[in-house]
């Protein structure tokens, strides 16, 4: 997409009438830094193993209401048991799909801002932070009050869909009082041929309060996903990631956790699983900046054809963060000899009482265990694929609500059963 | 059951069979004692059609056809079954899952209606006390965090679930304790009748001491240099292998 492009979009954007003018400063000042800063190219660090140009060849345009559907749409194939869902359609919120969660404050993007006393957080540390903040056109806030412990998870089923090339923009704000808890799902799906989705998520926890986030990533396999998420975690807190990725030609997380209280933890652990051209991108950071925390990364892709994927996971531990235990594991596994990977661990420490570990490794099948199964009168097919199984359950198991994992599980299943070969 | 005629081969383009012939009938127990390098591998590896093994020459015959060209899963269907020296660690993959999969593709094959979760648990139980196995380890990865004595006996375990025609025992008795190793041999001496075929892979002969071999076969440098009873495993013991050289 050129910048002329971005122009026109961003000056189509200014001129909706139903986004309030408090925003619009912050607006015009991220898309100009964006402007200068530019799309990442592969000289940039972070972007070395990432093309672009499924965004940057492409035209979008901005979603609007015509994009929306005119009649309720199916979504039953999307179902997940005992779980409240918001649907948001190419951007646009779809009330009469979606059930209203309890115990939490459900807010309009602005609702939110107001409540905050428009303390705007805007991170800029790559350009589609600015370009979010440019753009954002849709999305939910959550804001769940102290010792307030939601029962049923709550997901918001992003559907992009249909033969236009849209720019979807999704902000969302998680954040949880002291002492509560929520299980929070993003579930992105779609047939759209054509789409670009920009997400930010800004989530801070409370003291002692607890997050299950789990992120479902199954667009279709055009589109372009970028999901840029900052966590913020007081004492006690506990932050639980999950991503299930198995779609978009595209997707790049970024996920930034801070800890920032004494005796918060984190878990960020991700599966992916790629085939065809597929490029499934993983930047974490996760950084300490107080003692006695404990964080860790787990990400296992799965990549057949000419697939590739990324992992690029850094751990920071400041000289203050004392007793800091860490660690950091990647397993790939390639199902292919044109599928590549790149995983880079990285340590950066500045403290001297730590126990921080990682790990990386990147191969086929193991023949002695292919050769073991297949000697008890399994077929190559269903040995392949039970080793494949075998490899994801470690990660399939960490998802603790059943009917969720369960849903990620059938799916995985799925993907197994058409993309094992001879 | 078993007929192997002038078999040349080996692996990497290496020969290291020199025309081996032999005929397992049903209800033998053959045991085949070497050295380190005397092919006794190679020659299990061979029978259950491990990637990377070439026959040059000569043909193995399971039940009168040649299964040279047969895969190993092929082999294993039709009822050959090797107890593995070395159990391969499978992680993430749950053991009750593995044997009910294998136990469950060979029903399948015999034409047999598979079993479900209850009907397979209800089997693996019996099994189990066979070995004398803690059920805890039917909930772990295939033979991970298992002991070596642990291993064979998950082996063992296998060949009690899937009822082979032919077991290879490949040096079933390395890695375990003497206790270990009479439950093991308990479970082969019950397992043997006169249907079923053994072939016992052997570096000494302690093992023989629980498993009585009907026959014995010297493997030295790719070739069998010597045949007789049990008694010429006692006499292997006593005088080493450098006499039959």
């Amino acid at each position: 997409m050129s910048f002329t492009s971005f122009q026109t979009e961003f000056d189509k954007m200014m001129s909706r009438d139903y986004f309030s003018d408090k925003v619009h400063p912050m607006r015009e000042e991220a898309f100009s830094k964006f402007i200068e800063m530019g799309l990442p190219t592969k000289k940039w660090e972070d972007w070395r193993f990432t093309n672009l140009s499924s965004i940057s060849e492409r035209e979008f345009r901005i979603s609007e209401i015509q994009d929306a559907p005119n009649s309720d749409i199916d979504i039953s194939q999307y179902d997940i048991n005992d779980l409240d869902t918001i649907v948001i359609y190419n951007g646009h919120y779809q009330e009469s799909l979606s059930s209203m969660p309890s115990g939490v404050q459900l807010v309009s993007g602005l609702e939110y801002l107001s409540k905050t006393n428009w303390e705007f957080k805007s991170p800029e540390t790559s350009p589609f932070d600015l370009l979010n903040t440019a753009f954002m056109d849709s999305g939910m806030s959550f804001m769940v009050d102290q010792n307030v412990v939601v029962e049923k998870p709550i997901r918001m089923l992003f559907i992009s869909a249909g033969l236009e090339s849209l720019m979807v923009t999704p902000r969302i704000h998680v954040d949880l009082g002291e002492s509560s808890s929520l299980t929070f799902i993003e579930h992105h799906v779609g047939d759209s041929t054509s789409f670009f989705q920009n997400e930010s998520v800004f989530i801070s926890l409370g003291q002692n309060a607890q997050l299950d986030h789990i992120r479902i990533q199954s667009n279709s396999i055009s589109t372009s996903n970028i999901a840029n998420i900052n966590v913020c975690q007081n004492s006690d807190s506990q932050y639980y990631f999950f991503q299930y990725a198995d779609g978009s030609q595209l997707n790049r997380l970024n996920i930034k956790t801070k800890l920032i209280g004494e005796g918060a933890n984190c878990a960020i652990n991700g599966l992916a699983l790629s085939n065809g051209t597929q490029h499934l991108d993983h930047h974490i950071i996760t950084d300490h900046l107080v003692p006695n925390c404990t964080s860790s990364q787990n990400f296992k892709s799965i990549l057949q054809d000419q697939s590739s994927g990324v992992f690029n996971g850094r751990t920071i531990v400041w000289q203050n963060a004392q007793k800091t235990d860490s660690n950091q594991s990647n397993k790939n596994l390639l199902l292919s000899k044109n599928a590549l990977m790149n995983s880079n661990p990285q340590l950066e420490i500045y403290a001297d009482d730590v126990k921080c570990a990682h790990g990386s490794s990147t191969g086929a099948l193991g023949e002695d265990a292919l050769f073991y199964l297949r000697s008890r009168g399994l077929n190559v097919l269903s040995a392949k694929a039970l080793l494949v199984r075998g490899f994801a359950t470690e990660l399939l198991d960490k998802v603790k609500h059943g009917g969720i994992r369960d849903f990620i599980t059938d799916r995985f299943d799925l993907w197994l059963m058409e993309n094992t070969k001879e | 059951m078993l007929e192997i005629k002038n078999l040349y081969g080996g692996v990497e383009g290496k020969t290291i069979l020199n025309g081996i012939n032999l005929s397992i009938k049903p209800g033998e127990m053959h045991a085949i004692m070497g050295r380190n390098g005397s092919g006794k591998s190679t020659l299990s590896n061979i029978i259950t059609g491990r990637d990377g093994y070439m026959v040059t020459k000569g043909d193995v015959l399971f039940n009168g056809e040649s299964i040279l060209d047969w895969s190993p899963e092929a082999r294993a269907l039709a009822g050959i079954f090797m107890s593995f020296q070395y159990p391969v660690v499978i992680p993430g993959v749950n053991n009750t899952y593995f044997l009910k999969a294998a136990l469950n593709a060979k029903r399948k094959n015999a034409g047999k209606k598979e079993l479900d979760a209850v009907g397979f648990l209800k089997l693996i139980k019996e099994k189990l006390k066979e070995v004398d196995m803690d059920p805890k380890y039917l909930q772990r990865a295939v033979n991970d965090g298992f002991s070596g004595g642990e291993k064979k006996r998950n082996e063992i375990l296998q060949m009690l679930t899937l009822e082979p025609k032919l077991a290879i025992l490949d040096e079933t008795d390395s890695g375990l304790d003497i206790d270990a190793l009479k439950i093991v041999a308990d479970g082969v001496n019950r397992y043997r009748n006169s249907n079923r075929s053994f072939l016992v892979i052997t570096h000494y002969q302690r093992l023989l001491n629980y498993i009585e071999p009907d026959f014995v076969h010297v493997l030295i440098d790719g070739k069998f240099v010597k045949s007789g009873g049990k008694e010429l495993a006692l006499e292997l013991e006593e005088k080493g292998y450098n006499w039959l050289e």
